[in-house]
């Protein structure tokens, strides 16, 4: 049976730290959390991991400090920076510090899971990270549509209203069924851990 | 900062045009129904002043219409298709506008080309320029001239029911105009969202947080 991978996310937001906790939970993983760069650090320094993945923007270390400092000191392993949109000046640093990638927010539990097993498993490429997506590139909106296209356009426009209106109707269940679903499964965690 | 153009000229020039003139429209519209109460205007002259506004609010009204319609930006008017994902938008909008903003919270919504409103806006704008704004227009057209429509109006069930539509939706209006007046206020600045309007260009950080999601 393989040992456990060990993951380490750093961000000061605890709902981040809990989501990497919750989706690799009975995966395979173990997630140890720090809230800012310098427990991190102080983490990484006391021993091994196999991925870290750690936010931008902290108070004191920022994240890419974080990818410079293990560069240094743990150049085989890999950091992975959860991100929004990046600037050029921290594509910059993050290129320069040889993160693995970039973890794209929002998050989602799939886009945790493929991107925490592509840190453990791929091999190491440092000085080649993935680009970062900035708003200037996103894509262009085509300037011309077909005719179906329009017409799916307006039935849309104008579906839009009486879908929201009908949503307005649905919140307080779909609220109720929601509660229900996530209780249950804090519920279920709770009795059936693991 | 960074800036990005998402209010194009055509829309910028809409929405102070309609501003003003659904301000008006409330004003001379509380001095026609409140005849009597108040009296700044008279009430031959607060109608003449109440119907052209109207007819310009409905014209540009079809402005805005026809610039969405015939431009790809249609789509930020488009419906959230997943209502758990709205809902879940919704909660986490209502609650940074209720409680984070107030605790320095970062706003979860993230503004791009693609993404011109929140999921509260979409939800509000969607219900009120498609269906609200059409419909005072539309009974608007019915009262000003009952002579020459009163065969719609008969086939709607009477003055009387077109009458209560307009002021039921014009007293939701009164609501709508404060409260959407102080969401525009909390950008960075106050004056932040405002000035967009004006030049189109909306700031966004350079590296801006992401939806706090997963």
């Amino acid at each position: 049976m393989n040992a456990p991978k060990k993951v380490l996310v750093v961000d000061d937001d605890p709902v981040i730290r809990h989501s990497f906790d919750r989706v690799l939970a009975g995966k395979g993983y173990v997630v140890i959390s720090a809230e800012n760069g310098q427990e991190a650090l102080n983490k990484v320094a006391a021993e091994e991991y196999d991925a870290v993945f750690t936010d931008i923007r902290m108070p004191g270390v920022d994240g890419i400090e974080v990818a410079e400092q293990l560069r240094v000191k743990r150049p085989w392993t890999p950091v992975v920076i959860i991100t929004g949109y990046g600037s050029p000046e921290n594509q910059a640093r993050a290129a320069a510090a040889g993160v693995r990638g970039f973890l794209h927010k929002p998050l989602t539990p799939e886009s945790i899971e493929k991107s925490v097993e592509a840190a453990v498993t791929a091999p190491a490429v440092a000085d080649q990270p993935a680009p970062m997506p900035r708003p200037e590139e996103e894509p262009e909106e085509p300037k011309e549509r077909s005719v179906t296209v329009f017409f799916k356009d307006v039935a849309m426009f104008l579906a839009a209203p009486f879908i929201g209106l009908a949503y307005i109707a649905l919140f307080p269940i779909i609220g109720l069924l929601l509660l229900i679903w996530n209780g249950g499964r804090a519920l279920r965690q709770r009795v059936l851990p693991g | 900062m960074r800036k990005l153009y998402v209010h194009q000229l055509p829309i910028r020039i809409w929405h102070w045009i309609n501003a003003i003139g659904c301000v008006l429209l409330v004003l001379t519209g509380i001095q026609i129904r409140y005849v009597g109460l108040i009296d700044v205007l008279p009430f031959r002259t607060a109608v003449i002043y109440h119907d052209w506004i109207g007819a310009i609010i409905v014209g540009n009204f079809f402005v805005w219409l026809l610039s969405y319609m015939f431009s790809v930006r249609i789509r930020v008017y488009h419906p959230e298709l997943d209502p758990i994902e709205l809902f879940r938008g919704c909660v986490r909008q209502a609650i940074y506008y209720s409680y984070g903003i107030f605790k320095g919270a970062p706003n979860p919504f993230h503004l791009s080309r693609t993404r011109k409103f929140n999921p509260l806006q979409s939800l509000t704008y969607q219900i009120v320029m498609l269906l609200l704004l059409p419909i005072q227009c539309f009974t608007g057209i019915l009262l000003w001239d009952l002579s020459r429509f009163s065969r719609v109006v008969d086939m709607l069930g009477g003055v009387r029911v077109v009458d209560t539509v307009h002021v039921g939706i014009f007293i939701i209006f009164v609501f709508y105009i404060p409260f959407h007046a102080y969401l525009g206020t909390l950008g960075r600045t106050p004056l932040e969202h405002y000035k967009a309007m004006f030049t189109g260009y909306e700031e966004v950080p350079e590296d801006q947080e992401a939806e706090k999601s997963a």
